[in-house]
Parts: structure tokens; sequence; C-alpha cells
């Protein structure tokens, strides 16, 4: 029992290590790596598990949908629309429920690969 | 040079000659030059050869970016540099191709293999390549790091990654993300769709010329057809280019003998032709001779590829009220959505630094790397430079800017590699051979005093076939052959 739990204790060091070794930052060309996407810009509201559904930073009362498992295609076509394409005044980013200014931070610097990753990510959420 | 490439080129060369009846001693002669002076440009390799004293300064060099900057820099390090240690971080296998050449592609006057060229086969003896995008930069304790993790660290950092093609910002288009001018872009050309095109990459400007035919058929056929052409409203690599491509359809056109069914119109986000007032009065006379049309200040935001409608933020001032304190009209600036119908639209692409740059500490807030515009030293960290499209300087991004700029730079850090004072200066140079039809080019030479500085005793303002002959045959070698090699 012990030699198993100290393989899977090396097993996950060697993990981390290779994932260290890759760094990462949104919006660079980078071929996408959704979990750090996610954790990046939408663990902090939407939980590691895609269940929260209120935040601390919000007014009290603000309550929001889980996102875990929701359909991929409709997750990518709502973020990319939240992130908006265009620099100008003529085209203002989606605004569903009031969410578009908390929205349009996280989501601008994405590019569509970026979102069609953290869609598929999110949507197979458990 | 490639004796062999030079022959070839010469044989094709004399038979264009021989078509205007010419030998090519006399187009020499017209051209008030010496054989070696067309090749090599304005002046003597040979002498510049000898004046290089190699020394023997210690430091390792890194130059991010292997493209026509990075790689005659490099070599050029090589000439003057007893015991180099110079490694170039460049991941594309073809970042030497040639780009001047995509606006012949895109008229289908030469091949796509006529302007690509592998990166290893111009890499200078004793100069280490690592296939890899550098993408975090920590200048304060000389390290960058690549996408694969590999960290890298230098003495001395060459900044020479050029720009990306930002066709995302533009809407209707967000799934073409950003490019590069090669590579297989089939994302980027997916995304185009078969009625818009681009000469801005080697690919694009192959398919350009499949979308000309196609829409230069059906002006033939009697159809009245609609050219739309764009100039978008951040600094762009080769200003020149979004006319070349208009003169060239123009060109084309015209040699089918549909040019009466055909409208060409160009939407420049800008309100001059050029930035310098002679070559702009020349533009508007040969865009006025040949009967394209003009519409300036406007920047194109929205492509409707269904409809093939362009939309354009068009922008005016309008006199508004008398204020008393200024004693003058104040001036309200306007701006509204304009649709413009097509049926092909060439789109010059927005281009910006590389992103992980101006989220590094050695961009500017734009991403362009801040540099002294004469020594292209950075302005904070003193053992860090930049040259081509991604340095910040206030002239154009072109290779005939890099010509010029890669000897400033390699003198400055040789000297600076040996304590001494760096003299060598860019006086901002550059060159835009503006094609204005199959067989003549517009030869706008300028420097930072914003006047035209011809190389040849000729008014450059007039458009020359024999400048055409130079484009055409000679910028090509001297480009491959002679700055890559470090020479010219």
């Amino acid at each position: 029992m012990k030699k198993i739990v100290l393989t899977m204790l090396f097993a996950s060091i060697g993990l981390v290590a290779a994932e260290g070794e890759m760094p990462y930052a949104i919006g660079l060309k980078l071929k996408p790596q959704p979990a750090k996407i996610y954790a990046m810009e939408c663990a902090s509201c939407h939980g590691a598990d895609g269940k929260q559904t209120s935040f601390s930073g919000f007014p009290s009362g603000i309550v929001y949908k889980e996102i875990a498992g929701m359909d991929e295609a409709l997750l990518a076509k709502t973020i990319k629309e939240y992130r908006g394409g265009v620099e100008s005044k003529d085209y203002q980013p989606l605004n569903k429920y009031g969410y578009g200014a908390a929205m349009k931070a996280p989501t601008r610097d994405l590019s569509w690969d970026e979102i069609d990753a953290v869609a598929k990510y999110i949507s197979g959420l458990k | 040079m490639d004796k062999k490439y030079m022959d070839s080129m010469l044989s094709k060369m004399d038979k264009d000659l021989s078509k205007h009846g010419m030998s090519r001693r006399d187009a020499m002669k017209i051209a008030g030059l010496s054989g070696a002076g067309l090749f090599m440009g304005t002046s003597s390799a040979s002498a510049e050869e000898e004046k290089i004293v190699k020394t023997d300064a210690k430091g390792k060099i890194v130059i991010v970016g292997g493209g026509l900057a990075g790689m005659s820099t490099a070599a050029r390090l090589t000439l003057n540099l007893t015991n180099p240690d110079i490694t170039v971080i460049e991941p594309d296998p073809n970042s030497v191709s040639y780009q001047p050449g995509q606006t012949m592609v895109a008229a289908g006057l030469w091949d796509e293999e006529d302007i690509m060229y592998k990166r290893d086969d111009f890499v200078p003896d004793g100069v280490k390549v690592i296939e890899d995008r550098a993408v975090f930069f920590n200048p304060q304790e000389n390290k960058l790091t690549t996408e694969k993790g590999q960290v890298v660290t230098y003495d001395y950092l060459i900044l020479a990654m050029g720009v990306q093609l930002d066709f995302e910002r533009i809407k209707g288009l967000e799934e073409a993300g950003r490019a590069l001018s090669s590579g297989d872009n089939e994302k980027l050309l997916d995304a185009l769709g078969d009625s818009i095109c681009s000469i801005y990459t080697s690919k694009g400007s192959v398919k350009t010329w499949e979308m000309m035919q196609k829409y230069i058929d059906q002006a033939k056929s009697g159809k009245k057809t609609k050219f739309v052409f764009t100039h978008p409203d951040t600094p762009i690599k080769c200003g020149g280019a979004p006319k070349k491509i208009i003169y060239l359809t123009n060109s084309r056109l015209k040699e089918a003998g549909a040019r009466e069914n055909a409208e060409l119109t160009f939407y420049p986000n800008g309100g001059a032709m050029f930035g310098v007032p002679e070559y702009h009065d020349a533009i508007v006379g040969q865009f006025k001779r040949e009967g394209i049309k003009h519409h300036y200040r406007h920047n194109l935001i929205e492509v409707d590829k269904e409809n093939k409608i362009a939309t354009f933020d068009a922008k005016w001032q309008e006199k508004g009220p008398w204020d008393p304190v200024m004693k003058d009209f104040e001036v309200i600036p306007k701006h509204e959505k304009l649709k413009v119908p097509y049926d092909m639209l060439h789109i010059a692409p927005a281009q910006i630094a590389p992103r992980e740059i101006g989220e590094s500490d050695l961009g500017s807030a734009k991403g362009w790397i801040p540099v002294n515009k004469e020594t292209l030293q950075h302005i904070r960290y003193l053992n860090v430079f930049s040259i081509g499209d991604v340095a910040q300087v206030p002239m154009a991004k072109t290779g005939g800017s890099v010509r010029k700029q890669y000897k400033v730079l390699v003198d400055n850090l040789v000297a600076l590699m040996n304590d001494k004072k760096m003299e060598a200066k860019y006086a901002g140079y550059t060159v835009c051979p503006l094609i204005t039809d199959i067989g003549t080019v517009m030869l706008a030479e300028f420097d930072w005093t914003v006047k035209p500085t011809p190389s040849f005793p000729l008014d450059p303002t007039v458009e020359r076939w024999v400048f055409w002959l130079m484009k055409a045959y000679a910028l090509k070698p001297m480009t491959m052959y002679g700055m890559l090699s470090g020479r010219a």
C-alpha cells in the first residue's frame, strides 16, 4: 500500500513538473491550455468545479447558474458574444442579465481558439 | 551569390528587355548604373566588406526572430566577431521567405516557389537556431522562456520578431485569429472565404491571384464588378502594398479588356496617400489617370461574407458653434458606419506587435519596442536592441528600412561589447518601390526629413520601367544573397 501511494506521489510530481515547464499566458497564440485558462479567468466566480453560483465580490443576493456541463456550442457562442470582437464604439459586447462588464474583462484577451477550448473544458466539468 | 540563380534571372531579364527592343547594357545605361550597382543597390558591396575589422569582443547574443532583419543581423555579426556566440530563436522553417514578392505572386507574375526560402539555408556559419518561439521575457535577469519551456539566458538581446496580422479584430472574421505572413494559414484563408483576399500572407497572395482572375473574368463577361481595397488604422509593413495590389488589379483588368466593367475603390483609414507630399501628389495623379476612386478616413470594421458587404467606420469633421474664447468655430469630429457592397474585397489587415512583448517590460503600452530611433538601443535595457517591424521607429516597416538598420545595429552592438561609444545612426532611410503597373515602378525613397531622397539622378516621382526591372529582377537577389549574408 505504502509503495502504491509513493508511486502515485511521484507520478503526480512528474505531472506538475511537466506542466510547470510549459508556461502559459492568454492571447499569445499558444496552443490553448483550457484548464489553465479556466483557473486564471473563470474559477474565481464559477468555482474550480463550475458549480459556484455566487461571488463575494458581487452585491449580496446576486446569483447565477452553474456552468459545469453546459452545452459546449452554447458556451462557446455566449463567451464569444461576451468578449465582443471589435474595439469600436459601434459594437457593444453582450450584456446578458447585466453581466456584460463582469464577463468582458476575463474574456477580452481570449482568442476564438482559446474560447472553443475552454467551452469544451467547462462542458466536460462534472 | 548563387551563380546559377543569377544566370537564370538574367536570361529572364534579357527576354523581358528584348520585348522592348533593348539589350541589357542599354538598360543599365538608362538607369545610369553599373551592373553591380543595379544588383547591389546603391553602394558597392566589396567596398563595405573591406571596412570590417573583426574584434575579439565576447558575449552571448540572442536574436528573437529569424526573419530578414534577425537573420541579416546574425550574418553581419559573424563578419564582425572573431568568436561569435549567436543564437537565433525562430519557429518558422520558412521565416526568410521573400515577402516583397507577395505582390508579384498576387498578380500572377511569380509563382509561390519564387518567394519561398528555407530558414536553414540562410543560417550563417557559427549561428545556432532554436526552433521555438520566445514567449516570456525577463529582462531584469537577462532571461527568456520559450513556448516549449526552454529558458534561454543572454548577455545581449536583439528583438526582431516582426508583426502579427490582426484579422480577428474585424467583426465577421474573428475566427481568422492573428496570422503571420508565412506558414499554412489555413484557418485564415478558410475564414476569409472566396471573395475576400489579402496579399499579406504568402498563401494569401496565391489565393489573391486565383480570386483576381475569377473576378476579372466576371467583369469581362459584361457584369459590373466592384473591387474594394482597404488600409487599416495601425502601422503596417510595406505601406505601399495596399496600393500596389490596386494597380496590379487595374493592370490585369486592362490587359483582359475588362476595365470598363470594373469599379476600383480604395478606402484608406488615413487622410493621405503617402507621408511624403511629393509622392502623395504623384499617387493622387496616378489614381486620377487610371480612374481609381478613393475615400479617405475609412477604417474597415466588419464584413458580411454572405451578402458581400464591407462596413467601414467613416470619419469626418463638422464646423461647430462659435467659441468666443478661442475666437474660432469649434471642430466637431463625427463618424458613422458606412456599408459598401463588394464583389472582391482586398484587406490590408491591422498589424500589431506580438502581445507577449506588450505584456513584458520590454514593450511599450501599444506593444512596440521603444528604442532610440537612431541607435536602435532599447530606451531602458541597454543590452537590448530592436530592429525591423517590431521596433518603435517612426519610419516605414519595410525590408528597405531594415537594409539600413541592421548595419547600424551591428556597429552599435559591437561598439557596446567593446565598451566604446555607439556612433552609428539610422538616418531614417526607407524605400518603397511602388508598382504602378505591370512594367512600371515609382521608386519612393525618403528619410527623417520626409523629403524624397533619390539614389539616382532622376525625378523620383516619375514611374519608370527601369525601376520595374530593379523590382522584378534585382531586389530579390540583393535581399536573399546580399542582405542575408550580411553584406548588402
